[in-house]
C-alpha cells in the first residue's frame, strides 16, 4: 500500500491552549494503482487536514502515517537519509486556492517550478509544461502570460498544471472544481479520469458535488466530525447509508430515479449511473 | 505558527487591568521622563525597587517581564561592555596592556568561528558566548607571538562600572514599564487609548481616528496573514520547496515563492476589506460611536498622581 493511516489523530492547539481535534482515529489504506477516490464530508470535517498528511506536510499528533515506506509520526525528524521531497513528488497535492502557489512571472515558469525542484531538467520540464497546458484546457499562448492577470478559473487550471507537471503517482486535489463553470468542471473531471485511465494511477478528489462522486468515483471516503465514517463504493453509500446524518445529499440521478419509482409505482432493476441508463431502464420497465 | 500570541496581553485581574489605557500611557510617559532625569545609581536603584513593587502588587510574574527583556539582551551587553571599557572617571581598578598581532588575531577569528559552529549544541548560549569573549580577551592580553599590529591598554575605572550598571538598570526599567503596559492592556484598548490621547493632533490636520484605524486593522490581520503564510508554505512544500534547507540561491527562491503570494493575497484582502467597509457605509473621518467607551475612574486618578509624585520627587532630588 502506498499510503497507510494507522490510528491517526491530529489536533490543532488554539491561542488559549484549547485543543481541537481535526481528525480522529483514522485508519485507511490507499494504493497508488487504479483507484479513483472521492473524499466528501461537510465543511470543517477534517478533509483537508487528512490529505495534508498524505504527502507529509503535517505530522500526526498520534498514530502513524506510512507513505511509500516512510513512517511519519509525531517523533519523525527529517534526516540526511530520509527526505520528504521524494514523497511530495510521488503524492502531488493541489491546494484549494491557486493564490497560495502562483508566484512566478510567467505561467510556464510557474508550471516548471515543481518539476525543477524535484530535479527535472529545464528542457524536459518545459516540454511537460507545453503538453500539460493543453491538457488542462488552456493553450500555449498562456505560457508567456503572467499568472496574476488570469481569471479565477484559469488560475485554478494553471495551479493544477503545476502539480500535474510533477507527474505524481497519486494525485490529490482539494476541491479542484470550485469556482469553475459547469462546462469547465466537467472537462477537468474528464481530464482527471483520462489521466487515471491512461496511467492507471490513483486520483483523490475532495468535493462537495455528489454527482461527481457518483459519476466518477470507484471508492468514496466520508468524513464526519473528524472521523472517517464510510469507506466503500458510491452506490452502497447512496442506497444503504443514512447520509442525511452526515449532511450529505443524493446525486441528482438517484433522486430522480427514487422519485420516479415512487410516483410511477415501479421498481427499477438497478441504480442508473447516468441519464441514458435511466432512460433505457425505464423503457424496459414500463414498456 | 498557530500558537503565536498577538501582542503580549495576558488576562488578569489586578488594579493594572482596571486602569484605563489612557492613564496607563500617560503614567508610562511621566515615569520614563523621571527615569531620564535621575543621574545617580542609588536613585535609579530606588526607582527599580518601586517598579518591582508595582509588578508584585499588579500580580505580574517576573518571568513574563524577563521575556520582554530578551530582545534587548544584545543591546544591554553592548552598552555594558562599552561603558566599562571607555568610561575613564573615578579610581582605576584594573589595567593591562593588550597586544594584537597577526597570530593571535588569526586565533581569535578561529575561536569566533568555533563559537559560530558549536553554539547550536550548547545549552547555555549566553554563558557560552561570555566564555568565548573572555577567552578572546585573555588571548590578546596573555599570548602575542609574531609581528605586532597594534598595542593598547585595557583600563577599568569605578566610574565605568557604576556607569555601566546605571545605564543597564535604566534600560531595564524602561523596558519593564512598557512591558507592564502591553501585558495588561489589550491591543484594541491600547489603540483606543492612543486614539483618544492623540486627538489634539487634529489641530495640525492629523486624524487620530484614522491612525487608530490603521493600527487596529494591522493588528486584526496579523493572525489572518500568519495563517495564510502557513498555507502558502504548505502549498509550496507540496511543490518541492524545502524551507529548512538549501543553498543561498535556493533560499532566495524559497523566500520569493512565499513572499509573492503573500503580497498578492494582502492586496486582495485589503481591496475586499475596503469594499466591505464601504458596503456598510463607512466614511473616513465621520463621527463614530463605540461599543466599549473608556471610563475614567478613581484608580486612573491615583495612577496619574502616583506618576506625577515620582516625577516631582526625582526632580527635587536631582535639583537639590
Amino acid at each position: 500500500m502506498a499510503i497507510k493511516f494507522e490510528q491517526v489523530n491530529y489536533e490543532y492547539i488554539g491561542v488559549d491552549g484549547t485543543k481541537f481535534k481535526a481528525i480522529d482515529d483514522i485508519n485507511v489504506e490507499i494504493s497508488d494503482k487504479g483507484e479513483f477516490i472521492t473524499l466528501i464530508g461537510e465543511t470543517g470535517s477534517g478533509k483537508s487536514t487528512l490529505v495534508q498528511h498524505m504527502n507529509a506536510l503535517i505530522k500526526p499528533t498520534s498514530g502513524d502515517v506510512t507513505v511509500y515506506g516512510i513512517k511519519i509520526n509525531k517523533d519523525f525528524k527529517k534526516t540526511k537519509k530520509i527526505k520528504l521531497n521524494p514523497l511530495r513528488q510521488k503524492v502531488g497535492l493541489v491546494f484549494q486556492f491557486p493564490d497560495y502557489q502562483l508566484f512566478e512571472e510567467t505561467v510556464e515558469r510557474d508550471i516548471i517550478f515543481g518539476p525543477k525542484n524535484f530535479g527535472v531538467s529545464d528542457q524536459e520540464a518545459k516540454k511537460r509544461a507545453k503538453k500539460i497546458i493543453n491538457l488542462v484546457g488552456l493553450n500555449e499562448s498562456y505560457l508567456e502570460r503572467s499568472p496574476f492577470n488570469l481569471s479565477g478559473g484559469e488560475k485554478k487550471r494553471v495551479s493544477i498544471a503545476g502539480i500535474l507537471a510533477m507527474e505524481p503517482d497519486i494525485l490529490v486535489l482539494d476541491e479542484p472544481t470550485s469556482g469553475l463553470d459547469p462546462k469547465g468542471r466537467d472537462a477537468l473531471l474528464e481530464l482527471f479520469m483520462s489521466i487515471h485511465k491512461e496511467l492507471n494511477n490513483t486520483v483523490i478528489i475532495i468535493t462537495h458535488d455528489m454527482n461527481t462522486v457518483y459519476k466518477y468515483a470507484s471508492r468514496v471516503l466520508v468524513m464526519n466530525q473528524a472521523a472517517l465514517v464510510y469507506d466503500g463504493s458510491p452506490i452502497d453509500l447512496f442506497t444503504k447509508e443514512h447520509i442525511e446524518d452526515w449532511n450529505l445529499d443524493l446525486p441528482e440521478i438517484i433522486e430522480i430515479s427514487n422519485n420516479l419509482e415512487k410516483k410511477l409505482n415501479i421498481k427499477l432493476p438497478s441504480m442508473a449511473r447516468n441519464i441514458d441508463e435511466l432512460f433505457e431502464m425505464l423503457k424496459e420497465v414500463i414498456l | 505558527m498557530k500558537n503565536i500570541i498577538i501582542g503580549q496581553y495576558v488576562p488578569g485581574n489586578s488594579f493594572l487591568y482596571k486602569t484605563d489605557p489612557r492613564s496607563k500611557i500617560i503614567a508610562l510617559i511621566i515615569l520614563m521622563v523621571a527615569t531620564f532625569i535621575l543621574k545617580d545609581i542609588l536613585q535609579i536603584l530606588v526607582l527599580l525597587s518601586i517598579v518591582l513593587v508595582v509588578l508584585k502588587v499588579g500580580g505580574i510574574e517576573i518571568g513574563r517581564v524577563a521575556k520582554g527583556l530578551r530582545p534587548i539582551m544584545i543591546l544591554l551587553m553592548f552598552t555594558f561592555t562599552f561603558q566599562i571599557l571607555f568610561v575613564k572617571t573615578g579610581n582605576e581598578l584594573y589595567s593591562e596592556p593588550i597586544t594584537i598581532s597577526y597570530y593571535n588575531l588569526l586565533m581569535a577569528v578561529g575561536i569566533a568561528l568555533f563559537w559560530y559552529f558549536t553554539k547550536r549544541f550548547i545549552k547555555f548560549k549566553i554563558l557560552y558566548f561570555l566564555f568565548i569573549v573572555t577567552s578572546i580577551i585573555a588571548l590578546f592580553t596573555l599570548y602575542s607571538p609574531g609581528s605586532v599590529i597594534t598595542t593598547s591598554i585595557i583600563e577599568i575605572y569605578t566610574g565605568g562600572i557604576t556607569g555601566a550598571f546605571f545605564i543597564m538598570i535604566r534600560l531595564v526599567i524602561i523596558v519593564t514599564m512598557s512591558t507592564i503596559l502591553t501585558l495588561t492592556t489589550k491591543p484594541t484598548d491600547l489603540t483606543l487609548g492612543l486614539e483618544q490621547l492623540l486627538k489634539p493632533l487634529s489641530i495640525i490636520k492629523i486624524s487620530s481616528e484614522e491612525l487608530a484605524l490603521i493600527i487596529s486593522i494591522a493588528l486584526r490581520y496579523i493572525p489572518t496573514l500568519l495563517d495564510e503564510a502557513n498555507k502558502i508554505m504548505l502549498a509550496q512544500a507540496s511543490r518541492g520547496v524545502d524551507f529548512s534547507e538549501g543553498k543561498l540561491k535556493d533560499k532566495v527562491m524559497q523566500i520569493i515563492s512565499l513572499l509573492v503570494p503573500m503580497f498578492i493575497i494582502s492586496f486582495k484582502r485589503s481591496d475586499e476589506l475596503a469594499n466591505a467597509m464601504e458596503a456598510r457605509n463607512f466614511v473616513p473621518g465621520e463621527k463614530r460611536t463605540r461599543l466599549h467607551v473608556l471610563r475614567w475612574t478613581m484608580i486612573d486618578t491615583s495612577v496619574i498622581i502616583f506618576g506625577v509624585f515620582i516625577l516631582a520627587a526625582s526632580i527635587t532630588i536631582v535639583v537639590i
